[in-house]
């Protein structure tokens, strides 16, 4: 078949170039063939745009080591294509934003090469899952951060490439911080190794003897792809004291896990959001959590019974009792290496819960919830639950910061969601929807508004953009960095009032990448928007921080 | 039906990748994560339940074409239902199987045809059966037992013995033995002999739904004719179609349908089915797709916005049948039974099905293969199922790789400890 008989048209590969990626892998695992391209271009979660189908790849290989990686990108170089990297491939930042790209699906470098269990670190490859490694570290003792996106997603990719938040943060930390090392296939073909890894002493240092290019190579939301491919790395792991196997039957709602010694399960309620605030601060002052979240009882009905929560929220007395009367609260797993130690924490947990007029119910040994949730908050395994209710969903993150600055956070969102479901412009689910989490004790926090709406609703995609430039606005006007810096279509807008950011994003891409082999443009890159289908309000608003904020070529605005 | 009927399910695919691994609170190991093999074998995102979804979608937009590499992709799976299953964890608006057997009807539709299953097709009409073996012929199991013969009796008990096990020799003494424990059971037993048809299940599967209806007509007039309250089929490929296709498709049969290893554990219950030799072994229970995930009843079709969809008619695949063929075993004194990591309604497929094994036996050994490593890593003596095409696969798999792993029949191991002097082999 050719482009040519099919309804639409795309960019294709010439034959030579194609060759030459069939050298670079074999035949066998190289791919032009349009139904086959296609399943990297349907990328609808995240994804603001209601096409839903991003730019599609002129060709897809699946190389099977670094060296083969190194021979696509030198071929891409070769016949000015460019490359993307795509491992498991969950949200649209897996996607290319160009034409003429290789898609190149890192599937069969799937590996765990080693779990240092003395030292704590693991060293996978990108194609190896969040619940992959899990299940391994835990038969050692050990566990491994996994991201809010879900244990299907890649640790290496969150860790070297993008985001890396997680409810397990407040113990594991965050994607980047865990990276201890990782071997970099350059836009050129070179291979760069860093950390301690690159004087050949092993992978368990990220900043020496070694170079520390952490901040170059992904930065804070990383470089999505944008600056080479991820072939190798280690990750730092944790202490798990659970057992080798949590032995849970059924597999999501129905699940059951055998609550293990040691472990709570704790749903705590507050009268109000200052009482939970500092039960929040002097819980990370205790060091207590092994998970932690914020808990919207409406999200969580939402999430697991959407078909209930559509029933009840046209009864205004249970619409109040779950988005005013239980609003304030927290889920906490406690995990202790004994017997008096989670004895200790549950004692802390207790009084720093009673002393703010909270109340908690311990639920792993004592009722159902915790043997139910316990598998959903430990392997993250309950997130794509959102996608229930109307089968997409995207979100509102604003820069991870104190608790306190996350939970407004959370307060603005709720009310711009609310207009939103207002209008029928997304999913009622109570308005209040947050993913929150805490990071190294309570140093900072994490907060994304999720939103719902109907995939198949003409309404529903009418409203992603306008949602998406308006969260955007709100996070500026609260001076944190909007979900959109990685997002091609607001950069022109906003990096000039973010130091022009995305400027010294494009010197180092152009130093590392002369020939700019690698798609930039989740990195970088800026494209048109078209602003005039925004709310003339939330457009003023942005005109007047644009005039007041934008930076000149001598500095900051005064 | 039609493939434009599926472009809700096909577009709601969030592309979150579920369907290719086993739902993650049953992930134990990096070796047993995933949960198809068709993209475990081919890699490409095209050959998971999502990437089969986006072509259909594509074809349906216009972005892409139907051709020969596609209609390869599109049937380059067994139809096993993993995919689907670990979807419905998460989805009520997708029915991915059904999208999988709308493509494989659009793919005849379109004159994209497999070569193997043409034959396959063809062998049918000419005998019956997909084997293309003589129709004649497909009586001969059961010389000697004396069974009803329903084409001139009734009975109260009808047993489709099902293609596979009709004509295959391996498998000739674990079919008779079935029906040997039931006839000692005092079951009042009939078999439909040279004039069974094969239920039609596959061709449905391979796309080909005319043939499959004419099937299911002939079958209901056959039952009818019986007089039989209960159907037993060894066949979990058949039961599948028994209870989910042949309602959905307005063909009901009147009668009650149980695989035989519900029938059994029934009579054992009941007593009539006496275990009272030891069988002392350590064995692994490998569940059939389609007695498991695959073996739901049917109950409704639900023709409105599927996000509404009560979450009783969602096939999630937990309906199926799991416990009894376990109950029935582990009744067997001496058989200890040991579980492998992907088991029920998360279970890997032997490889054989949805016309694999005729077209791709590569594909389908190196699938049985998988099962077989993973059976052995359990510590286990012995792989027990209760289908006969995976018993099939299974034992050609091992013979190939040199695995040795016996692999029974769970009725061998019935008819060992009733006492049973059929040869059960491995």
């Amino acid at each position: 078949m050719t482009s040519e008989t099919m309804t639409q048209s795309f960019e294709t590969i010439s034959d030579e170039a194609y060759r030459d990626l069939e050298a670079a892998v074999g035949a066998e695992y190289v791919s032009r063939e349009p139904g086959v391209l296609d399943g990297y271009t349907w990328q609808p979660t995240i994804n603001d745009d209601p096409a839903k189908w991003v730019k599609r790849p002129v060709a897809v290989v699946l190389p099977s080591c670094t060296e083969e990686v190194q021979e696509v990108v030198r071929a891409c170089n070769r016949h000015g294509l460019k490359f993307k990297a795509f491992s498991t491939g969950w949200g649209v930042y897996s996607g290319c934003t160009y034409d003429n790209v290789v898609q190149v699906d890192l599937r069969r470098m799937n590996r765990i090469l080693e779990i240092d269990e003395k030292n704590m670190y693991a060293v996978i490859e990108p194609y190896n899952c969040g619940a992959q490694l899990q299940a391994e570290a835990m038969k050692l003792g050990l566990n491994a951060h996994i991201i809010g996106a879900g244990p299907a997603c890649s640790p290496l990719a969150s860790a070297t490439s993008g985001w890396g938040v997680g409810w397990d943060g407040v113990y594991m930390s965050y994607g980047h911080r865990n990276l201890l090392g990782a071997e970099w296939v350059l836009p050129d073909g070179e291979v760069l190794r860093v950390g301690s890894l690159d004087s050949g002493l092993g992978w368990f240092s990220p900043d020496g003897p070694g170079p520390s290019l952490r901040g170059i190579m992904r930065g804070s939301a990383g470089a999505l792809g944008g600056l080479g491919i991820f072939t190798k790395c280690s990750l730092k792991l944790y202490n798990w004291p659970g057992p080798p196997h949590m032995k849970t039957e059924g597999v999501m709602l129905d699940a059951q896990t055998e609550p293990p010694e040691h472990m709570r399960f704790h749903l705590c309620f507050f009268p109000d959001r200052a009482s939970l605030d500092e039960a929040v601060y002097k819980m990370g002052e205790s060091e207590l959590a092994y998970i932690f979240t914020r808990t919207a009882v409406g999200a969580y009905v939402n999430t697991f019974a959407p078909h209930l929560l559509q029933n009840v929220s046209r009864t205004r007395a249970f619409r109040d009792v779950l988005s005013k009367t239980l609003k304030w609260g927290c889920t906490i797993i406690l995990v202790g290496n004994s017997e008096d130690e989670i004895v200790f924490q549950e004692a802390v947990l207790k009084e720093i819960v009673s002393g703010q007029g909270g109340l908690s119910m311990e639920t792993m040994q004592a009722a159902a919830i915790g043997p139910m949730m316990v598998m959903n908050f430990l392997r993250v395994s309950a997130i794509p639950m959102v996608f229930r209710a109307g089968g997409l969903f995207s979100t509102a993150l604003a820069r991870n910061e104190a608790w306190d600055t996350q939970m407004d956070w959370a307060e603005k969102g709720e009310k711009i969601k609310q207009r939103w479901i207002d209008r029928g412009g997304i999913l009622d689910d109570l308005a209040d929807n947050p993913f929150m989490a805490l990071y190294e004790q309570n140093t900072w926090g994490h907060c994304e508004e999720i939103f719902q709406y109907n995939a198949r609703d003409p309404k529903h995609l009418a409203s992603l953009e306008p949602l998406f430039v308006e969260f955007s606005v709100a996070a500026m006007e609260m001076c944190m960095e909007p979900l959109s810096v990685t997002d091609a279509r607001l950069r022109e807008v906003i990096s000039p009032m973010m130091g022009h950011y995305n400027e010294w994003q494009k010197k180092i891409s152009l130093f590392l990448d002369a020939r700019r082999a690698a798609d930039t443009g989740m990195y970088c890159d800026e494209v048109d928007i078209d602003l005039s289908k925004i709310d003339p309000e939330i457009r003023e608003t942005l005109d007047r921080m644009v005039a007041k904020l934008t930076w000149s070529e001598e500095g900051p605005p005064s | 039906m039609a493939l434009a009927d599926y472009k809700r399910d096909m577009e709601g695919c969030s592309r979150c990748s579920s369907c290719k691994w086993v739902p993650f609170n049953q992930i134990k190991s990096w070796r047993f994560a995933k949960n198809c093999p068709s993209i475990c074998r081919y890699n490409f995102h095209a050959y998971s339940g999502s990437g089969r979804m986006i072509i259909g979608n594509s074809i349906l937009e216009g972005r892409s074409e139907l051709n020969d590499s596609v209609a390869e992709i599109i049937f380059r799976c067994q139809m096993c239902g993993a995919c689907d299953t670990a979807c419905k964890v998460y989805r009520d608006d997708i029915d991915l199987t059904e999208v999988l057997l709308e493509l494989r009807a659009y793919c005849i539709e379109q004159g994209e045809l497999i070569v193997e299953h043409m034959a396959m097709i063809d062998a049918l009409k000419r005998e019956d059966n997909v084997l293309g073996e003589p129709k004649a012929r497909r009586g001969e199991w059961a010389q000697g037992l004396g069974l009803k013969d329903i084409n001139s009796e009734t009975c109260e008990v009808l047993f489709h013995a099902g293609c596979r096990y009709s004509y295959d020799p391996d498998l000739r003494d674990t079919l008779r033995g079935q029906v040997r424990l039931m006839l000692q059971a005092g079951v009042d037993l009939g078999i439909a002999g040279a004039e069974e048809s094969c239920c039609g299940g596959r061709a449905y599967e391979l796309g080909y739904r005319g043939e499959a209806e004419n099937y299911a007509d002939d079958l209901l007039s056959r039952v009818k004719a019986s007089g039989a309250r209960t159907l037993v089929t060894p066949c979990a490929d058949g039961y599948a179609h028994l209870k989910f296709l042949y309602p959905r498709m307005g063909k009901e049969l009147g009668c009650e349908v149980l695989h035989v290893t519900q029938y059994l554990q029934r009579l054992a219950q009941q007593g009539k089915l006496r275990l009272r030799e030891s069988v002392p072994l350590l064995v692994t229970y490998h569940d059939p797709c389609h007695l498991g995930r695959m073996g739901e009843p049917f109950l409704a079709d639900w023709r409105e916005d599927k996000l509404q969809r009560p979450m009783s008619l969602k096939r999630s695949g937990r309906k199926g049948i799991f416990d009894e063929p376990r109950d029935l075993l582990t009744s067997i004194p001496g058989v200890e039974l040991t579980e492998m990591e992907r088991i029920r309604e998360y279970s890997w497929c032997c490889g054989a099905g949805g016309g694999v094994l005729e077209a791709w036996p590569d594909f389908a050994l190196w699938t049985a293969n998988e099962r077989l490593e993973e059976a052995k890593a359990t510590g286990a003596e012995a792989l027990v199922t209760a289908c006969p095409w995976c018993v099939r696969v299974f034992r050609d798999a091992a013979a190939e790789s040199g695995l040795e792993l016996p692999v029974y029949d769970l009725a061998d191991l019935v008819m060992l400890s009733a006492g049973i002097t059929e040869t059960a082999r491995a």
